[in-house]
């Protein structure tokens, strides 16, 4: 169960593209350690804006955002740390296809943590082991399958130890068959109490590992419940049209 | 689970996998015949084509070895070979040419005796054999067919001798030596260049040969091997410059880049002679052979950093991204992972950029610079040479078709290496 510790606050946060776009109007949302939050939304609705902002991957104007106790500012330091204590997983893997599976996990952890590469090697492989491709550490990512890649991607956020998991749509560029692989690694990590912030329309992910679900919509959280809540007596009219739609 | 149909309720056994494809045995003759003579009509192109290429090459081969005079060539080796690099200095192009086949022959076997992590190599690929087989031909018959004097044969067939062995050595034995020697052999690449501008101009007690003394092959060398090694950094700095945040940087870059291509080299070339001497601080340009060094290099400079941008363009957003995320610094994030794809990508460009400027050194005979075709040009205007115009060009030609060939082939090699997906080659 999660403390109430907060791991990610975000008051007040309002974002407007350079074109002029408002993204992101006024959001705000608490993540306590060892939480599963699940952002749904429709297309377009700012949910990618909404989580690229914790990592500083997206800047923005008004609002404050506070990651693991760091106030995020334009200060590069404490961008790169909250950068080294949060993972992202992205809908494409965007792995890097230069290196090596066991590279591309190994990399930051001796670029940017200044570890030894035997070691960080040694517990690399005990993460593929975990994530179930140790025997393909050795390849290149171009010769796996989409599951086995995205697998990769979660193993590469966790050799640098992150405190919170942020997940963008990770199974939705997936075949169908290989969904299953890729929910079953982050229910595992839910379950060893891992704070995440997950962007999916996996119902049934939501409603077995989420503690609690958030509807965005134009750049608003309009509902913010608990699954069981969520699912079957959703309080706004706009998630019920959502949910009419995805079921 | 829904009914099977009827018909297949016992499921048919899957196929075990094949190890290998099968293979397709066709004879030389049926190989030939079927992309040659398919049809009536490929068979009469082809036969047309044949006859035409026989006629010239026989035609070519007796004009090489019937009429043509080659003493135009043997006569004047050294002056295409060096210039006028006084004669009591050369042992030191000697020793820098010593000092590059070995190292040559070194790479090359440890290229081979270090297969990329994920596949198998051979030890002696068909290629290599065909290279050694070659060097050795060229070792037999070109001093010869030059007409050195036996010495000097002797030397070319030691230094053949050195570079095969060297080659044969490392990669035999080159997985056995510590791995803190093996990472020196990259690192010796570039002093041994900078050994070498100290051999050829002088310096650490050894005289200075002026560079109005180099020429020939030695100084087209030079100044294109110089000005693609400095063009790189250039073309890299300037490509993500155009690409920066900065407006100053980025206003610059494109300043740079557009006045360079929008001019011809030859204005260039002649522009530098008279201006680069108030550009560059003193003691960069001193001379007319630096000051065309230069030339050359901002001008390639400028081509490299749009094929470097375009390669930039290719590596997907996602990547800095994902690089970003994990916690490295911008720097961290272009030389790990944005750099090593957008450079990969574009290498073939870069080549075409690089030999494009080998054969633009000839330019350099225009403002009175000794290269190759200017060496040619002092050659033939020689009252006792008169007439010899097509044998002297047809050296040229040749070298320079070597020189490409070989920046050609090292590049698809390189090319294959860095392809994470290519399969073994
Ligand atoms: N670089 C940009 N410049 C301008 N507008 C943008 C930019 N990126 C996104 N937008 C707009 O911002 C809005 C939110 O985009 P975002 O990617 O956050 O949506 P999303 O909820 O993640 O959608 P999806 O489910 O399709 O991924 C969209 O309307 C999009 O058009
Ligand atoms: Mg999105």
């Amino acid at each position: 169960m999660p403390s109430t510790q907060p791991m990610i606050e975000a008051c007040g946060v309002q974002k407007w593209y350079p074109n002029g776009f408002h993204a992101l109007r006024g959001v705000d949302l608490s993540v306590s350690k060892g939480e599963v939050v699940v952002i749904m939304g429709p297309s377009g609705s700012g949910k990618s804006t909404f989580i690229r902002t914790f990592n500083a991957l997206e800047e923005f104007q008004e609002g404050s955002i506070s990651v693991d106790g760091i106030v995020l500012s334009n200060d590069l330091r404490n961008i790169d740390a909250i950068r080294c204590d949060t993972g992202m997983v992205f809908q494409q893997f965007n792995l890097f296809p230069h290196l090596t599976v066991l590279e591309n996990l190994s990399l930051a952890p001796v670029v940017v943590r200044k570890r030894r590469r035997s070691e960080v090697e040694a517990q690399a492989m005990a993460l593929l082991e975990r994530v179930g491709i140790a025997e393909q550490a050795r390849k290149y990512p171009g010769q796996l399958s989409g599951g086995q890649q995205q697998r990769v991607a979660i193993a590469r956020s966790l050799c640098m130890e992150p405190r919170i998991l942020l997940f963008d749509e990770p199974t939705s560029a997936l075949d169908p068959e290989m969904v299953g692989e890729v929910l079953e690694v982050m229910r595992n990590l839910a379950a060893d109490g891992m704070t995440m912030v997950v962007v999916t329309h996996e119902m049934g992910f939501a409603r077995e590992v989420a503690h609690r679900v958030v509807l965005m919509s134009e750049g608003q959280i309009v509902e913010e419940a608990p699954p069981e809540t969520f699912f079957t007596n959703p309080q706004h009219e706009r998630s019920r049209q959502f949910l009419a739609q995805i079921l | 689970m829904t009914a099977l149909p009827p018909g297949s309720a016992t499921t048919p056994p899957l196929r075990p996998a094949s190890p290998a494809p099968p293979s397709v045995q066709r004879s030389w003759a049926g190989v030939l015949r079927q992309e040659l003579f398919a049809s009536r009509g490929d068979g009469l192109v082809s036969a047309l084509l044949i006859l035409l290429i026989l006629a010239s090459a026989v035609g070519l081969l007796r004009w090489a070895f019937g009429q043509a005079q080659w003493a135009v060539i043997q006569v004047n080796t050294t002056l295409f070979a060096v210039g006028r690099y006084p004669i009591e200095q050369q042992w030191r192009l000697w020793l820098l040419v010593v000092l590059v086949a070995a190292l040559s022959g070194l790479s090359w076997g440890l290229l081979r005796a270090f297969p990329r992590a994920d596949r198998s190599g051979e030890l002696w690929p068909f290629n290599d054999r065909l290279a050694v087989a070659l060097l050795g031909f060229l070792a037999a018959w070109l001093p010869a067919a030059l007409a050195l004097g036996f010495p000097l044969q002797v030397r070319w067939w030691a230094i053949t001798g050195l570079l095969v062995a060297m080659r044969w050595i490392a990669g035999h034995w080159g997985r056995s030596w510590p791995p803190r020697l093996l990472k020196l052999v990259p690192l010796s690449w570039p002093l041994l260049y900078l050994l070498g501008m100290v051999l050829i101009a002088g310096g650490l007690g050894m005289s200075q040969v002026s560079p109005s003394n180099w020429g020939g092959l030695l100084l087209t060398l030079l100044m294109a091997s110089f000005a693609i090694l400095l063009s790189f950094p250039i073309g890299v700095v300037v490509a993500l410059g155009r690409r920066s945040d900065l407006p100053l940087l980025r206003w610059s870059s494109v300043l740079y880049i557009e006045f360079i291509r929008g001019a011809p080299l030859i204005t260039l070339l002649f522009l530098g002679q008279n201006i680069l001497g108030y550009m560059l601080p003193g003691g960069w340009a001193p001379d007319r052979v630096w000051r065309a060094a230069w030339v050359l290099t901002f001008f390639c400079g400028a081509y490299l950093a749009e094929a470097v941008r375009a390669g930039l363009s290719a590596v997907p957003p996602g990547q800095l991204e994902a690089a970003r995320s994990l916690g490295l610094s911008m720097p961290q994030a272009l030389q790990r992972v944005v750099l090593p794809q957008a450079l990969r990508i574009a290498l073939p460009a870069a080549v075409g950029q690089f030999i494009s400027l080998l054969q633009d050194t000839t330019l350099l005979s225009l403002i009175g610079l000794l290269d190759l075709l200017g060496t040619a040009r002092t050659v033939m205007a020689n009252p006792e040479f008169l007439g010899k115009n097509a044998e002297v060009y047809l050296t040229l030609a040749v070298l320079f078709w070597c020189c490409c060939a070989a920046l050609g082939l090292g590049s698809r090699a390189l090319e294959r290496r860095l392809d994470p997906t290519h399969s073994p080659a």
